[in-house]
């Protein structure tokens, strides 16, 4: 359950240039349509990379939103004003998975997502330009999603908000209620157990796709 | 440059000169790092998995029910009231009066749609019908109210139990948040009845404003530590020198 006073104490940072925001901008019950329409997509994403199953993905949305409509529907103007939409929704989103998780039997998990491709098929067969093709050559995606489902959830919270979601460790730090340096060594730690679990060709992979090995060319080294 | 602090480096989009001339001249860490990129351009490639089409309306369609089932639930009836304490907010339903608070200054609008936030359902502004203004006459005629005229059935056994039994403290008096818990058969639980304390929904009638910690110190009150003194004092009630405090 979404604790008011975990959501009152959930400040927004100062904005750029400092512009309050218009009431248009505060997040409302009145509105919540539009949160819902505005953020189902990329919630739905997250609690399937965080599960591996599409009907867990599917409950965990809806129940989040539920939680988040209340939980809204609680708060003075004042503390939706400085509500920050976006990790707030990811932190609920969190909790439920946790919980759903928390009362499954963890091995049900990565059955789960081996009974489960279609998400995995379906796409692949979409574009012929996928990126995800390239990466097929050495090793493959299906791989690569039941690795993530072996980390510990802690871990890989902070490698999906990280890699798959593409946030910054602040706001990771944000969602996940924890400093920026724990964030840090997390999404360390998730990288060096999934290149354990992926051997050593995932490195090759990207490089050689993207001609960029570092030390063998005298440039900077882009950021991933 | 070390490897190690190199490789904490590797996460950061701005990677300092002294991390890439590491970088450039350290084979350990040029392989490591291509094993990190490559984890994290994995990563990136996994597809994104559009939901369900019928993902949108399912959710629309449950937040369209709460909203219907927040105005289809009965309203209390709600009103401002004149007290010694300066404006009183209360809320009643037939079976009992639901909601007591001290106005902080709002206005009406605003002090109705806190107390909505509080009960969870809506209010409609009514004129008091006599025997909630009798509880009210007789709570500051005598500081007493019957526990009768109050609606429990939002509040949980444990709260019930800590909220009765701050009702039988006298007026004049106070008593611990450990009393409290000693007494309804659970000592441990002092700091759990401090959040009871804090959540009454009915202040005064309730009389949370009776219970103080165990070194006799107000301790905090919804509506400010000063009321909270306020009301002890007209009750009668004198708080003794710190040093011969001491409370059951």
């Amino acid at each position: 359950m979404v604790k008011a006073g975990k959501v009152a104490a959930r400040k927004a940072a100062a904005p750029a240039g400092g512009a309050p925001r218009s009431a248009d901008e505060i997040p409302s019950v009145e509105r919540f349509e539009r949160i819902v329409d505005e953020f189902q997509r990329r919630l739905y994403g997250f609690a399937l990379r965080m599960t591996g199953n599409r009907e867990d993905a599917e409950e965990i949305v809806q129940d989040a939103f539920v939680r988040a409509f209340r939980a809204l529907g609680k708060m003075t103007p004042e503390q939706r004003a400085e509500l920050r939409l976006q990790p707030w929704l990811y932190t609920i989103t969190l909790n439920v998975t946790r919980n759903r998780l928390r009362s499954k039997r963890p091995t049900n998990v990565a059955l789960d997502s081996l009974a489960d491709p279609d998400a995995l098929l379906n796409h692949t067969q979409e574009g012929p330009e996928q990126p995800e093709q390239i990466v097929e050559r050495g090793t493959d995606l299906e791989l690569v999603e039941r690795a993530l489902l072996q980390l510990p959830m802690h871990l890989r919270a902070a490698a999906t908000l990280r890699f798959i979601e593409g946030r910054s460790h602040p706001e990771i730090a944000e969602i996940l209620d924890q400093p920026i340096g724990t964030v840090k060594s997390h999404v360390h730690r998730a990288v060096r157990i999934l290149r354990r679990i992926l051997g050593p060709q995932v490195g090759r992979i990207a490089h050689e796709d993207r001609g960029t090995a570092p030390g063998a060319q005298e440039e900077p080294i882009n950021a991933v | 440059m070390r490897c190690s602090d190199v490789e904490a480096l590797w996460d950061e989009d701005a990677k300092s000169e002294r991390a890439l001339a590491h970088l450039r001249h350290c084979r350990d860490c040029q392989c490591s790092y291509k094993e990190y990129e490559g984890v994290a351009y994995c990563l990136n490639c996994l597809p994104v998995v559009e939901p369900p089409q019928n993902l949108l309306p399912r959710i629309l369609e449950h937040i369209r029910l709460l909203r219907q089932h927040f105005r289809s639930a009965v309203p209390d009836s709600f009103t401002r009231m004149d007290s010694p304490l300066g404006n009183l907010l209360l809320a009643w339903r037939e079976t009992g009066i639901t909601f007591v608070g001290i106005e902080r200054g709002d206005d009406e609008e605003t002090a109705k749609s806190v107390v909505e936030r509080r009960l969870r359902r809506p209010l409609l502004k009514a004129e008091p019908p006599a025997w909630v203004r009798g509880a009210v006459d007789k709570f500051f005629a005598t500081w007493r109210v019957d526990v009768d005229r109050i609606d429990l059935s939002g509040l949980s056994p444990f709260e019930r139990l800590a909220l009765l039994k701050a009702a039988q403290i006298p007026p004049g008096e106070v008593r611990s948040y450990g009393w409290i818990a000693r007494e309804i058969g659970n000592p441990q639980a002092a700091r759990a009845v401090g959040q009871v304390m804090a959540r009454n929904p009915v202040a005064l009638f309730f009389p949370c404003h009776r219970v103080v910690d165990a070194s006799g110190a107000l301790h905090n009150y919804g509506y400010g530590i000063d009321i909270k003194a306020r009301i002890l004092r007209m009750e009668g009630y004198h708080a003794a020198e710190p040093s011969a405090r001491k409370v059951h």
